[in-house]
């Protein structure tokens, strides 16, 4: 279980495309508004390497979230 | 009070903008009212796919974002090709959409579509401006992220009732963008254990990639590699951060690569991999790929790179200029064994590329672009399009810096060459640009021939025509038993005929005496010009490793 907070709500989508392209699934998704962020909870399953994978990808695609706000 | 479109090209300007490349229409309107009368040069191009290409071609010579715009519906979506294109060979870009009016967005308006969903996989991040206010926040975030860590594209969506609203008070430019956030750096013990792994090596190879570019470490990578002494293959989109006359650079390695810098990748025990990501026409099948590398060193400043294709013993994470610059500071402190005897082996300095018999009296394409890059000058910008020219190119080119090559190599997207070269020469007015490009890829972005015209852009065109598809024909040849599928095309039109008609120069070559008499022509040429090369139409390149295979199945010549 991975939980995040962006500014932007459609790097939900993003992450669900990128997770199926990597081959994995989803087991669970929960998002919620919480002020102007939203906050996320994923948990996937798939090969150990997708996953590692996978992860790497949110964390960038976080740090671009992050800075499109400042 | 300025209106939205006019603070979208004051902010342009002060993000250092001077030119963008476009195709009106009616939701951008407004942004082109703006245009009319402002400093910023826009460049007419005849399709926006050609847009994009150009603005990928300003940012692959000068490491500056390029800017292209188009307006909502069919103009945003033409842009895609080019942004999948920016994003897969990280290449800065913003591209501004027109979109229609916020009240009707999500009505299937005229020329309404939701391109922030459609790039959404394929842009570092888009960004749909909702009011006048979001404008200037939204560009320079545009910026920094498309320049930011590992580049990449940005979409700007900008409805026309928010490019028309007018500022209720004068909106504060801040003159300033906010700083980059730091780039992440190569932990020490890693950066430890690299050094140890090249004391402990006794084959080592550089093998440099498209990050080496992006990070401006052409300088230092070359200082470093000299410290080393190893030899240094490149990738596609390395070539020209070594120095090709350098003696330890034994050229393009992959699919299409030298013989000797695949063998050399198969024979190092030790690979230090700078700024590349592993593609599958660099390793062939990987659990094939170095098969004596016990150690591989990976240096990017991604970090999801690290482990997708190839697993690397030792990861550096971080902007490779700096990994590099710290690397060096440690290597300055331990002394290396030699790799001389090594290098020398690996060097094979009289491996020529295996090459067909073109028969007398054709033309040959590979002797003809011998002797175009025996005769360029040293500082020249060479544009490829994809194909069978592009692979000629990349085992031929000197690009004596990394942005004197340009060409799509993660999309290979035909129809880039000519309008990649028109972006390169914008940014460079005073520059020898070349376009090489095949008579399949001409013909997607032959249009741009009027652009050239309007903006009197110099752009030397050497359209290797083999009238085929040349490279799908190739593959055609080797591994579909012959069977020519749609890849002939003998009905090309007059290409001389058609520069003419839009007012460009042209000449055509067709046997190998006219070669050398026409390059010289074409480069002394003050204007734009087409060389129109009637080829031999069965030429291959060689060498090649089939799809999917080792650098044991690497093949020189059509299987007797
Ligand atoms: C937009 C696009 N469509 C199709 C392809 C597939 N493709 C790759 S190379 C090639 C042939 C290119 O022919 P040409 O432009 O004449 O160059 P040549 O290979 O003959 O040098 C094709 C069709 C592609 N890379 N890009």
């Amino acid at each position: 279980m991975r939980t995040v907070t962006a500014n932007d709500g459609r790097i939900l989508a993003r992450i669900i495309h990128l997770a199926h392209r990597f081959g994995c699934t989803y087991t669970s998704v929960a998002a919620r508004q919480t002020g102007a962020a939203y906050r996320m909870e994923f948990a996937f399953a798939g090969p150990g390497d997708a996953l590692r994978r996978l992860d790497a990808q949110i964390t960038k695609l976080l740090d671009d979230d992050r800075e499109t706000m400042e | 009070m300025r209106t939205g479109a006019a603070i979208v090209l004051d902010t342009l300007e002060s993000l250092g903008v001077e030119t963008v490349f476009g195709y009106p229409g009616g939701a951008i309107m407004p942004l082109y009212d703006a245009l009319y009368d402002h400093r910023i040069a826009h460049v007419l191009v005849r399709h926006e796919a050609a847009a994009v290409f150009a603005a990928s071609g300003f940012a692959r010579s000068t490491g500056r974002p390029g800017v292209c715009i188009a307006t909502s519906g069919p103009g945003a979506t033409n842009l895609i090709t080019g942004i999948v294109d920016a994003m897969m060979d990280n290449v800065p870009l913003v591209a501004l959409t027109g979109q229609v009016r916020t009240t009707v967005m999500g009505t299937d308006a005229f020329q309404e579509v939701d391109v922030a969903a459609i790039t959404h996989q394929v842009t570092k991040r888009n960004i749909v401006v909702r009011s006048i206010e979001q404008i200037e926040p939204a560009l320079r975030a545009a910026f920094r992220l498309a320049t930011g860590d590992r580049p990449g594209p940005v979409l700007v969506d900008l409805p026309t009732d928010v490019l028309r609203a007018i500022e209720a008070q004068r909106i504060d430019a801040a003159t300033e963008s906010p700083a980059q956030r730091e780039r992440p750096r190569a932990d020490a013990r890693s950066l430890d254990a690299a050094v140890a792994a090249l004391a402990g090596a006794e084959r080592p190879l550089l093998i440099v990639g498209g990050g080496t570019r992006w990070s401006g470490a052409t300088e230092i990578f070359r200082a470093l590699a000299a410290r080393i002494g190893a030899p240094i293959v490149s990738t596609l989109h390395g070539l020209g951060c070594a120095d090709p006359g350098d003696p330890a650079f034994l050229g393009m390695t992959g699919m299409h690569g030298w013989k000797r810098a695949n063998l050399a990748v198969a024979k190092a025990d030790v690979l230090v991999a700078l700024g590349m990501r592993f593609d599958d026409r660099v390793t062939g099948d990987p659990a094939k790929f170095a098969p004596n590398a016990h150690t591989i060193v990976h240096a990017d400043i991604d970090r999801a790179e690290f482990n997708k294709v190839v697993r690397a013993q030792i990861t550096l994470h971080g902007d490779l200029r700096e990994t590099l610059v710290a690397l060096d500071h440690r290597l300055a402190r331990v002394s290396l064994p030699s790799f001389e005897a090594w290098r020398q082996a690996a060097c094979a300095p009289q491996e020529q590329l295996p090459r067909d018999d073109t028969r007398h009296d054709h033309l040959s394409a590979t002797d003809l672009l011998d002797a175009l890059f025996a005769a360029l000058p040293d500082d020249a910008i060479v544009a490829t399009d994809v194909g069978q020219h592009q692979m000629w190119a990349a085992q031929r080119v000197r690009a004596s810096h990394p942005q004197h090559f340009l060409t799509s190599g993660g999309l290979g997207s035909m129809g880039f060459g000519l309008p990649a070269a028109m972006g390169a020469q914008m940014a460079h007015p005073g520059r020898m640009v070349v376009a090489i490009v095949g008579d399949g890829g001409f013909q997607m972005s032959m249009a741009e021939l009027a652009t050239l015209r309007r903006h009197e852009l110099p752009v030397k065109i050497v359209l290797l025509d083999n009238r085929n598809l040349g490279m799908v024909r190739q593959w055609q040849e080797l591994f579909y038993n012959g069977r020519y599928s749609a890849t002939a095309l003998p009905d090309n039109p007059e290409f001389t005929t058609i520069a003419r008609a839009y007012g460009i120069e042209a000449r055509l070559v067709d046997n190998a005496n006219a070669i050398g008499p026409a390059i010289v022509r074409m480069l002394e040429s003050p204007g734009p010009m087409l060389l129109h090369c009637a080829c031999y139409p069965h030429e291959n390149v060689w060498p090649i490793i089939p799809a999917g295979k080792g650098v044991d199945d690497l093949m020189e010549a059509v299987p007797a």
